[in-house]
Order: structure tokens, then C-alpha cells, then sequence
């Protein structure tokens, strides 16, 4: 009978499924393959709706490692940095890390969002690999594990000195208004600090706005929010719906002051919100006028390759965690040389000396709490000023 | 082949078989991510919240595992049955934009609601198994069972009333098959398979949050059966692991990757109207092979 | 309660939700499936407009600083890019479409195949301009104020600009649905196919007439919504996309009024959504969506179900 048969079909595909499923492999003590260069991965959000921070952050692992090798790689040996794709879900991410891991790499740099690194960390710990994470901001990243770490601070130093700052320009504030992208990782993880940041000024906040992060029209919150004649708006929203937003805002006649967080540092909001950005009050984490020579160098490679005048803060905190990987692997290297390591051993070492090490980086000093959470030592508030045509404008650093 | 990537392939090998069996008497459903997603929620709220099911040391209980999968299905299949009835009223394109809603309901309801995690989702979900290699045995044994239960369907009474349904509603329902019955069934036993693929996929995926369960995964999974072929269940279970994998193995393109993608799943129906697997198709491969067999027992009777 | 600013709200997020819906419907009435490259489309046309009203490729891509050699004004700009989104269309239509139809395959196919075009299309974008935000300039509308208020309410003028564009296609379509030859072969074709193949009317030139209306339309509602809130990247139209479908399917799939009145609707039924409850907004539309279906699932405006569907 002709369904017999396909019964045996499908149990012999079923079969030989199975035989594949049994040829996965760990590297477990092999050596490093130092062909080509000293392995690192990076694994970012390229396509899909997070494909614009995917970008920005690509172009800061370019410079880093035109740095790193430009100036002696490892030891004399190159950096070879392979870059995958995540394609901005959490199944991509998962499988972009375990290709890396799989390579060989020692260690890695990403994932995009924070729920991707909920989902691909824990492979990466289970294995042994190094990550250092340069976007995530939720609470949480580095205590998934020891090979966890990220050079993304949180906004829990950062908010609450950007609403000082709103109070010392305008002492007066009473009624501040809060719009956060409710689907968004970030943008709920920084509004809870921005509004404890508010409570504590006594600015309890008279409405709280809840957005999608793929909402373009803002009109119908807006208006809400301008019933309730606020004085100070604080925006945890990206660059695409934040820009949005503020154009809106000024448009429909709010003429008060704007606080937004690290997730309009960028330079793209530029072309959204245009003439309208003037004034915007910025939390950053890194900022483009911060005067030392590691941000120096990096701004002077970031003008040269991109033609842009400010690199975004996703550009400079990815550059930086290659930057920390490259310093703590030369610092490796010459304690232990890795010719002679094992790959499982080196990747326990690497972390180790990750997160022993203190960086002179474009953010900044920077170290490491024994989980591996950044310890930054400056945080900065900027002020948008947008040139007379509003097609461009700078982050001026508010001393 | 990494075990990592089987894995995955085997999960979209289930939702395939879960978008299948109602389209096998004639329905449309894109509701499978959003009980996928329904499904995962409950692993991932049971397992990161109740200590019984978490587990002591590195691994969490496999019987924990089950126990997640039988909730989480039935949780799936009951919303399926409470809102079957009239949706299944809907036909063709119709019914296929009212599961969409759906599924967009159940996203924002996850998204919502004060215990499911906001955007962050919940994470940290312990590992039943400490290699992918479990993770694949498991899911093949589910996949298998599955399999034969939709093999069963073909010769049993209910199977053919779905097939009756599927050529000729009215026709069905002329020979005295309770069409609203087994339109029913089919979607609950969608809602089910879907809602224990979540379960799982949940542990394997380390964390869950609202945006498995989206307008894209409807579409895609819908992509695995009519890519493979809807006739016979050989063939959603060949296209959900063909399109599962088939990105992760564009990747040496590059830039290129997504648009061969695009390209594939634009070709594949010009090409193969009636997918991968159609009744010709494997009665060739089924002569071949009983033919293979013939030659070495010759004595066969 | 300002009812007058929700209703302004409401109905200029709608008259974009309508003007996406109309080129699904215009579609499906002649095929009865729908396009899911319709959003790809939209997109294409956002990012034609923001090249011939002078704007320049940014940094990443292949086409990197590219900018063509003159800047036209909007309303310049804004037909051709509808011209240009309706060759991306018919072009849709001839890959995706038409071979399926010579076939005569399961309409279902079109489902998958026009998403296929609509993935190369997003990602083609990405390759050659990058996935940065585009934005037309505030100054692109000359000396028009940013909001103007009425009664009350405060308008902000590309909305307006937007419901008044909206409205006069809808209007130029209908008068041209009913009025023209090819208009009236059009809903021939949309009634029965095989009747008007007997009637003389070239039913295959009438799909590629729809497609190539639907795409302009798209191509103009991207332009406009990109003048309105900026152009986010190549994922910038999917998620109108799905909207496009609630709005479709609530005012009736195939009828050209209801595409708009259903646009319109979702737009109010949002904009009433009280703002503490704003999260449960998608849900809202959908919530709607699904009750129609259950009540009444041909829609507000369609006609009674074929029953070949």
C-alpha cells in the first residue's frame, strides 16, 4: 500500500536527520586557529528593524579594527574580526553566535538588542566564550554569567544628571510629561529611571505616554500630553520615533523644554526632526566633544572613512568593545603567548584579563565590576544646536 | 550540521505541520504563531516562576518539560476552541486576515498584560537539556509522533472528512460530515502543536518576549507549506526545515542573503505550484524505493 | 475633551491607512488575492520622492552619496515618484503575478510569491541607500506655517495637505472607475473575468492597470507620509502593511470607497483610544477588525461574499 511506503519514507529522512544531529561538535581543547589572524566574532543586527543601530555600530567595529591592526594587531599579528548577520530576532541572533563560537572565535561582540542577548548569551556562557556587549541596556545582561560583560552603561547615572541639568536651565519646572516606546527594551528600561530620576526632584510626572517603537504619528499622545500644559518632556524613545516625535511636538506648539535619552545620541535624528531638534537636551554616554586622545583618534578615523561630522554613541560604544577586546588580548598574548593555548583555555583567560583591565577609550575611562558590568567614569548632557538650514547640527557639551 | 541549526529547523518543521492540518480540509489559519507564542508563555512563566519546575542544579526537570508542553497546548487549544466556532465560519483569505488579527491581539494581550514581561519578555529560562543534541533527540521524537499521527489521519475517518471538506465543502457536508466538527478539530489540533512547539522552543530559545508571535510569522510559516506542499504532511515538514535553514546557509553571500531569500520564495511556487512534495512525486520515490527494496529480498513475496 | 483635535487626529492617521488600503483593494478586486509586496512598494515611492526633490544618499550602500543632478518641487516630485512606484509594481506583477496566472495556480501562491518580491524589494533598498532614515525637508512645503488651528484644535499642515490629497484621488479614482472605458472594464473585470474576456475586455491589461494605479497610489502616500514624518528606513511601509489589511477588510475587500472609509475609521477608532491606554491600541483596531469579520464579513462597504472565495 502506497502510504506504507511513505511512512518508511518519512521514518527513513527522520533517520537521517538523526544521523546529522550527531555530527555537532565542540572545539573543546583545540588550538587556536591563528591562520589569518587572532579570531574575534561579531554578531550584529544588519537586516531587519534594527538594522539602522546594526549599521552604525558595524561602521565602529571598521575603525577599531583599522586601528587595532594599523597599529601592530596582537603582538604583530592581525585581529581577523568576522561580522554575521543576527537579522534583529532572537533565532538569528542564536544561530549567528553559535556559527562564531563554532569557528573558533575567541571571543564576541554583540548582539544588537537587549531581548537577542537575553536569548544568544546564555550560549555563549554555557561555552566559555567571552561577549562583550556594545548596546545592551537592559537590567540583567551581565549577570546572565561570567563570559558576560558590556560597555553600554545603563541610564542610572546618566538620566538623573540630564533632569538636573533641565532644572539648572530652567529652575521653574513643575510639570513634566514622560513618553516611552512601551515594545521597546530600552526605551521601558531607561523611562523607569528617568521617572524615579523625576520623583526625587519632586517633578512627579503629571502624564506618562506609552508608544509603539514603530509608530510614526505621535498626534493623538501628544495632544493628551499638552492637556495636562506640561513644562518639561522626557523622551526614552529611539532615534527614528523619538525625532518623529519631538517634530511633532514643536509642530503642534510645544514650546518647553525636551530631555531625551541615550537612544537619540545619534546624529541621525538630525534629518527627522530637522530644525526642531534646536534645544534638545541629551543624555549621553558618550559624547563626540569629549577632549582626550582615544576620542580624538576615533573621531579623526570616524571623519575620514564616513564623512559625517559626529559619530553616533552605537558607533563609539561598538568600536570600544572591540578596542577592549584588543587590549586585553595583547595584554594575553604577552603574559601567555596564544600559539600555544587552547582555545577553551584562552577564552576563560581572555575574560579574565577583559575584565582585570582598565581602558583609555572614546567613551572615556572604563572598567569593569567582576560581573562584567562597564564602569564609566564620565557621563555627559549635550545640547542639540542645529545649523540655520536644520539639515545638521552638534551634540555642544553642556559643562 | 550544527545541532543548533537542526534544532531550529525541526521547530519550523512542527509549526509547518501546525499551519498544515487545518489547510488539509481547506482553512487558511495564520494563527499558528500566536498560540506558539501563547504555548512559550507558559513554559516560560511556569519554569522561571515556580521552583518545582526550574529545577536545583544546571538542568531543570525534563518531566517539568512535559508537564509545560501538556499546559501549554491546552492553553492554545482551548483559546482555539473558545473562538473557533465563529471564525471558522470565515473562508479563504477571510478566515487567513481573522487569525492574523488574532495573532495581533494575543501579541499586544502578551505585551500587556503586568505578569508576561513588557517588551524585555521573560528571560533566564532554565535548560532541560544541557547540549543542543538533547534539545534535537526531543524535538525528533515530538516531530515523529506528530508525523504519525498526521499519517494516521490519512486512513482514518477523520482524516478523509478533512480531505472531503478541503475538495468541496458543501458536497462534504451533503454526505452527512459534520463540517463545523472537523473544521474544529483540525484548527485545535493546530493550536495544540503549536502551543507545545512554543513550550519547547521557549527552553531552547533561553527567553520568550511578545514578538515571536508576529504578522512576519504568520506569513513565513505559511511560506513552509506552501513551499513544501500542502497535500501530504511530508511536505510543510520538508519546507519548514528547508526555509529554516535556508538563510543560515545563504549566509557566505553576505549582503546578498536576504534577497536570495526573497528570490527563493518567489521562485519556489513558480516552479513547484503544488510544492516540493505532491502525490506524484512521492509515488515515484515510493516505487524507487519499494523497488530498492524488492531487489534485496528477492524471496519477497 | 478636545473631540474636535481627536477627530483631526484620527482622520489624517487614517487618510494615510486609506490611501495604503486603496491600492490592496484596487488588487484584490481584479485577482482577489492580496499583494503583500504592496508595503515594498509604498516604501520605494517614499524614497523616489526624497531622490527628486533633491536629497542625497547618505554614507552607507552602494550608491553612497549619490543625488541626482536636479531637485524638483514636491508636487513636482510627488507624481513621479508615483510614477516610478507604479513600474515597481507592474514589475511585481509580471515576476510575481502574471506567471502564476498563466498557470492558473492556487491564488494562495500570490500570497508567497508577492511576499518573496516584497523581501528583494526591502532589501535591495538596504543595499543600495543603506538602512538610515531619510527625511524630505520641513521647508519642502514653502512658506506653509507647521500647524495652523482650527476651532480650537491645532492641524498640523502635512496632515491636512495629506486628508486633502487623499480625499481628491479617492475622488478622481471613483470619477474615473465610473466614468472612463478602461474604468469600466476595470470593474468588469473586478465583477466576473470570464464575462468580460467575453465582453472584448482585455482582462490581462486590466490587472496590470490596477497594479499600476495601486502602485502610484502607493508611491504617493509614501511621499506624503515621508514629508510628514520622515522616511525610516527600508522597513519604513511594512508596518502599514498590516494596518492596510484591518482597513481593508473593514470597509469591504475590492470597494474603492470602502478602502478609505475603513481607513478613516481605524484612524478615529485609534485616535479614541484614551491615552493611558495607548498600549492596548493595536489591539484595538484589530479587536475591531475581528468583529467585523464575525458580524459582518463583507465589510462595511463590500459586496455580498462570492462564494468561490
Amino acid at each position: 500500500m502506497i502510504f506504507g511506503r511513505l511512512q518508511r519514507v518519512g521514518t527513513g529522512l527522520l533517520t537521517l536527520t538523526l544521523l546529522l544531529a550527531g555530527c555537532g561538535s565542540d572545539a573543546g581543547n583545540q588550538p587556536i586557529d591563528l591562520s589569518g589572524g587572532v579570531p574575534v566574532g561579531a554578531v550584529l543586527a544588519l537586516t531587519g528593524n534594527a538594522n539602522v543601530y546594526g549599521q552604525d555600530q558595524k561602521t565602529g567595529l571598521e575603525l577599531a579594527l583599522k586601528q587595532r591592526n594599523g597599529s601592530g594587531g596582537i603582538n604583530g599579528r592581525p585581529l581577523k574580526l568576522a561580522l554575521e548577520d543576527s537579522g534583529s530576532d532572537e533565532p538569528g541572533a542564536n544561530a549567528a553566535f553559535t556559527l562564531q563560537i563554532n569557528r573558533g572565535v575567541l571571543a564576541l561582540v554583540g548582539p544588537t538588542l537587549s531581548q537577542q542577548a537575553f536569548s544568544a548569551d546564555p550560549i555563549a556562557q554555557r561555552r566559555g566564550v567571552p561577549v562583550v556587549a556594545p548596546s545592551n541596556t537592559a537590567t540583567g545582561i551581565p549577570e546572565i554569567g561570567f563570559f558576560i560583560s558590556r560597555v553600554s552603561a545603563q541610564s542610572s547615572v546618566i538620566a538623573p544628571l540630564a533632569i538636573d541639568r533641565a532644572l539648572k536651565l530652567q529652575p521653574g519646572l513643575k510639570r513634566a510629561a514622560v513618553f516611552y516606546a512601551q515594545d521597546d527594551a530600552y526605551s521601558t528600561a531607561e523611562t523607569t529611571i528617568f521617572q524615579k530620576a523625576l520623583k526625587e526632584k519632586g517633578l512627579d510626572p503629571v502624564t506618562v505616554q506609552r508608544t509603539q517603537l514603530n509608530d510614526q504619528d505621535f498626534q493623538n499622545q501628544i495632544s493628551a500630553a499638552l492637556r495636562e500644559k506640561p513644562d518639561l518632556i522626557v523622551l526614552s524613545l529611539q532615534a527614528v520615533d523619538g525625532g518623529n516625535l519631538i517634530r511633532q511636538l514643536r509642530e503642534l506648539g510645544y514650546k518647553g523644554l525636551i530631555v531625551a535619552g541615550n537612544g537619540m545620541n545619534t546624529p541621525n535624528i538630525y534629518p527627522i526632526c530637522q530644525k526642531y531638534c534646536d534645544g534638545l537636551l541629551i543624555a549621553q554616554a558618550y559624547s563626540p566633544e569629549l577632549d582626550t586622545p582615544a576620542n580624538g583618534a576615533f573621531l579623526k578615523a570616524f571623519k575620514a572613512t564616513s564623512g559625517g561630522a559626529t559619530p553616533p554613541q552605537l558607533t563609539a560604544q561598538a568600536y570600544t568593545a572591540l578596542q577592549v577586546i584588543g587590549e586585553a588580548l595583547e595584554r594575553l598574548d604577552r603574559r601567555q603567548p596564544l600559539s600555544a593555548a587552547t582555545l577553551t583555555a584562552a577564552r576563560k583567560e581572555l575574560m579574565a584579563e577583559i575584565l582585570s583591565g582598565t581602558y583609555q577609550t572614546p567613551l572615556g575611562e572604563i572598567r569593569f565590576t567582576p560581573t562584567g558590568e562597564v564602569i564609566q567614569s564620565q557621563f555627559f548632557v549635550a545640547q542639540v544646536r542645529m545649523d540655520p538650514g536644520g539639515r545638521s547640527g552638534r551634540f555642544a557639551l553642556l559643562q | 550540521m550544527d545541532a543548533a541549526l537542526l534544532e531550529q529547523m525541526l521547530l519550523g518543521a512542527l509549526l509547518a505541520l501546525s499551519v498544515y492540518l487545518p489547510l488539509r480540509c481547506g482553512q487558511l489559519s495564520l494563527a499558528t504563531p500566536g498560540f506558539y507564542a501563547v504555548g512559550g508563555y507558559v513554559a516560560a512563566l511556569l519554569s522561571t516562576g515556580v521552583p518545582a519546575f526550574a529545577g536545583t542544579g544546571a538542568t531543570s526537570p525534563l518531566p517539568a518539560l512535559l508537564v509545560e508542553m501538556a499546559l501549554g497546548g491546552s492553553l492554545a487549544g482551548l483559546i482555539a476552541l473558545a473562538i473557533g466556532r465563529p471564525v471558522l465560519r470565515l473562508r479563504g483569505i477571510y478566515l487567513a486576515i481573522a487569525t492574523i488579527a488574532l495573532v495581533e491581539i494575543l501579541r499586544v494581550l502578551n505585551l500587556n498584560l503586568p505578569f508576561t514581561g513588557g517588551a524585555m519578555g521573560i528571560f533566564g529560562i532554565p535548560q532541560p537539556f544541557a547540549h543542543p543534541e538533547g534539545y534535537v533527540l526531543f524535538t525528533l521524537v515530538l516531530l515523529a509522533v506528530a508525523c504519525w499521527l498526521c499519517q494516521r489521519l490519512e486512513v482514518l475517518r477523520l482524516g478523509r472528512a478533512m480531505l472531503a471538506i478541503r475538495d468541496d465543502e458543501l458536497a462534504a457536508a451533503s454526505v452527512g460530515i459534520d463540517t463545523p466538527r472537523t473544521k474544529l478539530i483540525a484548527f485545535v489540533a493546530s493550536a495544540v502543536l503549536a502551543g507545545v512547539t512554543g513550550a519547547l522552543a521557549a527552553h531552547f530559545l533561553n527567553a520568550w518576549n511578545a514578538r515571536v508571535g508576529s504578522f512576519d510569522a504568520s506569513i513565513t510559516t505559511l511560506a513552509f507549506v506552501v513551499f513544501g506542499g500542502s497535500r501530504f504532511w511530508l511536505g510543510p515538514v520538508l519546507g519548514g526545515l528547508a526555509l529554516t535553514a535556508l538563510p543560515e546557509l545563504l549566509r557566505p553571500v553576505g549582503d546578498l542573503r536576504l534577497i536570495l531569500f526573497g528570490g527563493v520564495i518567489l521562485l519556489g511556487p513558480l516552479f513547484f505550484p503544488q510544492g516540493l512534495v505532491t502525490a506524484e512525486r512521492l509515488r515515484w520515490l515510493g516505487a524507487l524505493l519499494g523497488r530498492g527494496r524488492g531487489r534485496r529480498k528477492p524471496l519477497a513475496p | 475633551m478636545d473631540l474636535l483635535q481627536i477627530l483631526v487626529n484620527g482622520l489624517s492617521v487614517g487618510a494615510v491607512y486609506g490611501l495604503f488600503a486603496l491600492g490592496y483593494t484596487l488588487v484584490f478586486s481584479v485577482l482577489g488575492v492580496i499583494n503583500f509586496a504592496h508595503g515594498a512598494v509604498f516604501t520605494v515611492g517614499a524614497y523616489f520622492t526624497y531622490l527628486l526633490i533633491g536629497g542625497a544618499v547618505g554614507a552607507n550602500g552602494l550608491l553612497a552619496g549619490l543625488a541626482l543632478p536636479f531637485a524638483l518641487p514636491i508636487w513636482g516630485a510627488l507624481p513621479l515618484a508615483g510614477l516610478g512606484a507604479a513600474l515597481v509594481a507592474l514589475l511585481v506583477e509580471r515576476v510575481a503575478f502574471r506567471p502564476l496566472r498563466r498557470r492558473r495556480a492556487d491564488p494562495l501562491l500570490a500570497l508567497i510569491t508577492s511576499l518573496g518580491a516584497g523581501v528583494i524589494l526591502v532589501n535591495l533598498i538596504q543595499l543600495l541607500v543603506g538602512a538610515e532614515s531619510y527625511a524630505i525637508p520641513t521647508g519642502a512645503l514653502g512658506g506653509l506655517p507647521a500647524s495652523f488651528p482650527l476651532l480650537g484644535a491645532r492641524v498640523r499642515t502635512v496632515q491636512a495637505l495629506l486628508l486633502g490629497i487623499a480625499l481628491l484621488l479617492v475622488a478622481m479614482l471613483t470619477l474615473w472607475l465610473e466614468g472612463s472605458r478602461n474604468g469600466k472594464g476595470l470593474q468588469a473585470v473586478a465583477e466576473d473575468a470570464e464575462t468580460a474576456q467575453l465582453l472584448g475586455i482585455d482582462s490581462t491589461a486590466m490587472v496590470r492597470l490596477a497594479f499600476g494605479l495601486s502602485g502610484f497610489l502607493a508611491g504617493v502616500a509614501g511621499g506624503l507620509v515621508g514629508l510628514s514624518v520622515s522616511i525610516a528606513g527600508p522597513y519604513f511601509g511594512i508596518g502599514y502593511g498590516l494596518k492596510g489589511l484591518a482597513v481593508l477588510v473593514l470597509g469591504g475587500l475590492g470597494s474603492v470607497p470602502g478602502a478609505v472609509l475603513g481607513g478613516l475609521i481605524v484612524g478615529l477608532a485609534e485616535a479614541f483610544v484614551p491615552a493611558d491606554w495607548s498600549g492596548w491600541k493595536d489591539a484595538v483596531s484589530y479587536g475591531f477588525l475581528f468583529l467585523v469579520l464575525l458580524l459582518r464579513p463583507r465589510g462595511l462597504l463590500g459586496r455580498p461574499l462570492p462564494t468561490k472565495v
